[in-house]
């Protein structure tokens, strides 16, 4: 025979927490960024940017991040049409994250307790997040022309209890780094009047900034970012682009769970001694190497997985063959990841 | 296809073609129940009982061997599988059936394998039955496989390939098949040329034939 049916006990479903880096260069910090140059010329260039890890056009480049703008009155993007004020793309991509992240139109974005009408986007490339973002790995540096460096992280490591809204979990984003505010200048890592510096939303990937907040001066608590709120396509995502660009230094790490389940196959001291390798037995069946009649040995290299109907749904392969035979009993784990 | 580390004893794991769909599917069809051993690409000639270091090193050759990671393609692995014999067997079982399969243009045959030395049996026809595999479809008008009604078997049966260059596997005692009538196949040459792999469901004995038709109009 040359199936042989698992017990129970062989087959054992367990769950494991992964986290790793976020980005597709298997590096923690993502330290050179590119955009494509013909993006902001596309009607997608609009609404955001993508952010690679090499040149755009380069046969290995992947989408890291995406960067977008978001303005209540529709302001830093020429609207739709002339005649209709208040409806353009940065309108757009404030009413989307505000459904998605605060669930009701009627509310308005808070980043540390003070109203805001714009933000910047960072929704992190779906890919790259796998489940959801690990809170504290978050370090993202700033850095403008004037050479004014702002270290941003989330208030993971800070906080006692954890708040949720519509996009689930929600930390908020402060100077610092680790999940651990600095407070050398506030307390909470927040700025004086604007509130903290964004949202962290590691469950929907997305980092959202408070763009009040960046635009305060250099000198003071900001980096001066400069977001410019009229009635024409102003580039904002560019302009947050050339900070974490100038920063060089964007880390992040994704944690997923892993669902795996382990397959015992344990074979006997009788069992599959024997091969029905056309190099083992002559055309009529006979054994073609003699010694092997009285110490007959096989060697195992695959072990195929089968349901009911004797289809072969899984397959392992040994990394080298494994001698069988009447004397020697084998133990392989397998571990199948969904 | 690359190769694994052999320094180290490991165990590379992939779902099948065939446990992707069935796992898509949701229906409780992956679950695994059993398990089988092959030694593919093993060739037991390379086993030296000739080894100048006696018999602790006849499978030297073999046991170096780095082997190929998993395939994803359940009909290009598990070719050739181990199995459960009592001690002092001399003679494994084989498929008997035909040679070849030599058919003209719109002909049909009727294959019916058994398999011998098996089960204490000179000859028989196995519980389970075969898996018969064509390696192109294309050549085949009818490749049906009958004597066994299991849900399985209807299913395999009732798989169309729309004419493309697959290969089209079906499970029975027996097989009918009947040649292509499609000219526009040969092209300029008078034969199509495939294969046909037999497989015995419980004993794990294979065979693989040529398959020829013949043009006639």
């Amino acid at each position: 025979m040359s199936f042989k049916r698992f017990d129970a006990e062989d087959l054992v479903i367990a769950s494991e927490a992964v986290s790793a880096p976020v980005w597709s260069t298997g590096d923690p910090i993502l330290s050179t960024l590119f955009t494509s140059s013909t993006q902001p010329n596309l009607e997608s260039g609009k609404f955001y940017y993508d952010v690679y890890q090499t040149g755009s056009t380069l046969e290995n480049a992947a989408v890291q991040f995406s960067i977008a703008y978001g303005d209540l009155d529709g302001s830093g993007s020429a609207p739709y049409n002339p005649s209709v004020v208040g409806k353009s793309p940065s309108s757009t991509i404030y009413g989307q994250y505000r459904t998605l992240v605060l669930g009701d139109e009627e509310t308005s974005f808070s980043f540390g307790g003070v109203n805001q009408e714009y933000f910047y986007a960072i929704a992190i490339d779906r890919d790259r997040f796998k489940e959801s973002l690990l809170p504290a790995s978050f370090n993202l540096t700033l850095k403008n022309t004037s050479n004014k460096t702002l270290k941003l992280t989330d208030n993971s490591a800070a906080v006692t209890t954890v708040s949720y809204n519509d996009a689930g979990r929600v930390y908020q984003v402060v100077s610092g780094s680790n999940g651990t505010p600095y407070t050398g200048v506030n307390a909470n890592g927040y700025t004086g009047t604007s509130g903290s510096y964004g949202l962290f939303l590691p469950d929907v990937g997305v980092i959202l900034l408070n763009g009040a907040a960046l635009d305060i001066s250099g000198t003071a608590e900001g980096v001066a970012l400069g977001t410019t709120r009229g009635t024409t396509n102003a580039g904002n995502p560019g302009k947050l682009f050339q900070l974490i660009n100038s920063g060089s230094s964007f880390q992040l790490n994704y944690k997923e769970t892993v669902t795996s389940q382990f397959v015992f196959a344990r074979v006997r001291n009788s069992e599959f001694n024997y091969s029905t390798n056309p190099s083992y037995i002559t055309g009529s069946g006979d054994l073609r190497i003699s010694s092997m009649l009285d110490t007959p040995q096989s060697y195992i290299t695959t072990v195929g997985m089968y349901n009911d109907n004797n289809e072969l749904v899984a397959v392992a392969k040994l990394s080298r063959p494994l001698l069988k035979d009447f004397t020697k009993e084998a133990l392989i784990r397998i571990k199948l990841d969904f | 296809m690359g190769y694994l580390n052999n320094s180290v004893v490991t165990v590379d794991a992939i779902l099948t073609k065939k446990g992707r769909e069935l796992l898509a599917r949701g229906d409780g069809s992956f679950r695994i129940t059993q398990f089988a051993l092959s030694d593919d690409e093993i060739d037991y000639t390379l086993y030296n009982t000739s080894h100048p270091s006696g018999s602790a090193y006849y499978g030297e050759a073999i046991e170096a061997m780095p082997l190929l990671e998993a395939f994803p393609d359940e009909t290009q692995i598990m070719k050739y599988k181990l199995t459960t014999l009592p001690r002092g067997t001399a003679r494994l079982p084989i498929l008997a059936t035909k040679s070849v399969v030599t058919l003209k243009q719109g002909q049909s045959e009727a294959i019916t394998p058994q398999t011998l030395n098996y089960l204490g049996n000179n000859q028989t026809f196995e519980t389970s039955g075969y898996t018969f595999t064509i390696a192109d479809a294309r050549v085949a008008s009818a490749f049906q496989g009958v004597g066994i009604n299991t849900e399985e078997a209807n299913r395999l049966n009732n798989t169309t390939t729309l004419g493309t260059n697959v290969s089209k596997t079906v499970i029975g005692t027996s097989l009918n098949i009947t040649a292509t009538n499609v000219n526009t196949l040969f092209g300029t040459n008078t034969q199509l040329q495939t294969t046909l792999t037999i497989i015995g469901r419980d004993s794990g004995a294979r065979v693989t034939i040529p398959v020829t038709i013949t043009k006639v109009n």
